[in-house]
């Protein structure tokens, strides 16, 4: 067990330093233009100036707090209102048409009317961040509660669990490995459009000194931007990989 | 007479009943029917069970007993006739009755180690935090589970997990116990070992159980009475008394003459109803 994930962690570092070592050969051997490609070498350092006293870090934080933010509002109102819809047939019955109509819309389509009603402003990122990202939770969670085992509601029953216990100790947790696997796809889904929103709303924050960056041909700033970018999403859904392994233990079991 | 000939008519099977009838029954089920649509499953069913007693139930495949042990539980609603608790009418499920699935696998919470699965019927009653792991720990060193409190379901096996729902329906504190062939997935062993702990768990808490089961020699072993269901639609086809002693012990009183006798009516019983 220890040892083959530690054979993952080797392989997955050694694809790395292929990677980057390709990179490398194609600016070495200066198959596309610095301007538009820089090297692997000329990133790095960038990266490390930004960070160190340069724009980037402020920038890499509004980003991540921007993305954090509209992807907790998402979580929360996806939660709750799946869980709302849920619990009921008859609200599942009611609602769930509505909702497979509007969830293929891309988020985007949602912009110009976040722009219409609150301008080129923070809220407005938000709520297409929160908009965006709130699918998978909502749907996860209907989802979750409606495949939860029939028996455990008859459980609920016998043992005169109320309605809110029902949800709370029985309905959530058996929807958990869905829910958990969704707020996944929905923090992925918060980067993206944390940056899209910044690059259409010129927010201070990773997309807009991005799009900056590419707009003045400075092209190592631009990749030290993205590189940061794969870094939040890494980060992001390796904490979450670790929330979830924590709490589906009983499920790792068998 | 140690059986009753008569069946079919609730009146009947009174004046076998050990119980003297002054003494109020605790399930009183009363001309119950049954029926999806216009297909009767359930067709008239009339058993007085007294406080304490044991009801055994046996019948062939598909005749209704899981539906008739529904209807106890208050999950399932008769078509008409009633089933009284303690003389009122039983409207829907109800703390005081408690069900042992068959299907062990899905009536526990996966999520939940051992110790969490009791707890539930705590949390339930509004037992306060402070006295739930001590009532645990009694519980599940009664059902022999003690050592296990902190495992989760998927990793007992599936005579540890049965017991798991018997300690889960015993924190309850029950009035009635029902159980759904509950030891029908366990070796022979094992099931004998669980068969002598229900039988002193019973007789600790002073519990009515009503036993469903395939095993014949199951159903003599643990009941005061036996009820033998027909087909067709489900109705009692036989009402037999057990007049073995307690406490009853594996080895003793399954070589009890007596004990013997019953097997060979009850089998002779099913063997008619599957020609
Ligand atoms: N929800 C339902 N809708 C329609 N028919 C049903 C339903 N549930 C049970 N039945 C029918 O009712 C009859 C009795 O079923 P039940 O499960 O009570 O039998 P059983 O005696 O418990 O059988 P087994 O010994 O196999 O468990 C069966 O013929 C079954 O097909
Ligand atoms: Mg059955």
């Amino acid at each position: 067990m220890r040892t083959s994930s530690l054979r993952k962690v080797f392989l997955g570092l050694l694809g790395l330093a292929v990677f980057i070592l390709v990179w490398k050969l194609i600016t070495d051997a200066k198959l596309v233009s610095p301007i538009f490609f820089p090297s692997p070498e000329r990133t790095l350092a960038s990266l490390i100036k930004g960070l160190s006293g340069g724009a980037l870090l402020g920038q890499t934080l509004e980003t991540v707090q921007r993305m954090l933010l509209g992807w907790l509002l998402a979580s929360l109102v996806g939660i709750m209102l799946g869980a709302l819809i849920g619990v009921s047939r008859r609200a599942r019955a009611f609602i769930a048409p509505t909702l497979e109509l509007l969830r293929p819309l891309p988020a985007s389509a949602m912009i110009p009317i976040a722009i219409a009603f609150l301008g080129f402003s923070n809220p407005m990122v938000l709520v297409v961040i929160a908009f965006g990202a709130l699918w998978p939770m909502l749907l996860a969670t209907i989802h979750g509660f409606a495949a939860m085992e029939p028996r455990l509601y008859e459980v609920s029953a016998v043992l005169g669990l109320t309605r809110l216990q029902t949800i709370w100790k029985l309905a959530l947790p058996s929807a958990m490995p869905m829910i958990l696997a969704s707020l996944r796809l929905g923090l992925t889904i918060s980067l993206i459009l944390a940056i899209v929103g910044e690059m259409l709303a010129s927010r201070d924050g990773l997309g807009q000194s991005i799009l900056l960056a590419s707009r003045s041909f400075r092209s190592a700033d631009l990749f030290a931007g993205i590189v940061i970018l794969g870094a939040i999403g890494l980060v992001g859904s390796r904490l979450l990989s670790l929330a979830e392994a924590r709490l589906l233990r009983w499920q790792a079991t068998r | 007479m140690a059986v009753t000939q008569a069946p079919f008519h609730a009146g009947e099977f009174d004046r076998a009943d050990p119980v003297p009838r002054s003494v109020q029954p605790r399930i009183r089920i009363r001309d119950v029917t049954l029926s999806y649509g216009a297909l009767q499953i359930i067709g008239g069913i009339s058993v007085d069970i007294a406080p304490g007693e044991t009801i055994s139930v046996i019948g062939p495949s598909g005749c209704g007993k899981t539906t008739l042990l529904r209807m106890l539980a208050g999950l399932a609603k008769p078509t008409s006739g009633s089933v009284e608790l303690d003389g009122s009418v039983l409207a829907g499920p109800n703390r005081s009755v408690a069900i042992v699935f068959q299907d062990y696998g899905k009536a526990l919470l996966p999520w939940r180690t051992a110790a969490g699965n009791v707890s539930l019927a705590l949390e339930a009653r509004g037992c306060p935090a402070r006295e739930r792991p001590e009532i645990i720990r009694d519980l599940l060193d009664k059902i022999g589970l003690g050592r296990h409190a902190d495992k989760y379901p998927s990793e007992m096996s599936g005579g540890m997990q049965q017991r798991l729902q018997i300690a889960r329906c015993l924190a309850q504190e029950p009035k009635v116990l029902l159980m759904d062939e509950p030891f029908g997935a366990l070796d022979a062993m094992t099931r004998q070992a669980l068969q002598d702990e229900v039988l002193s768990l019973v007789a600790m808490t002073g519990a009515t159980m009503v036993f469903v089961t395939h095993d014949l020699e199951e159903a003599i072993y643990l009941g005061d009475r036996i009820v033998c269901l027909q087909p067709n639609p489900g109705r009692v086809g036989r009402m037999v008394d057990v007049r073995l002693a307690r406490p009853r012990d594996q080895l003793m009183t399954r070589e009890d003459p007596e004990f013997l006798r019953l097997r060979r009516e009850l089998y002779d019983l099913i063997k008619d109803d599957h020609q």
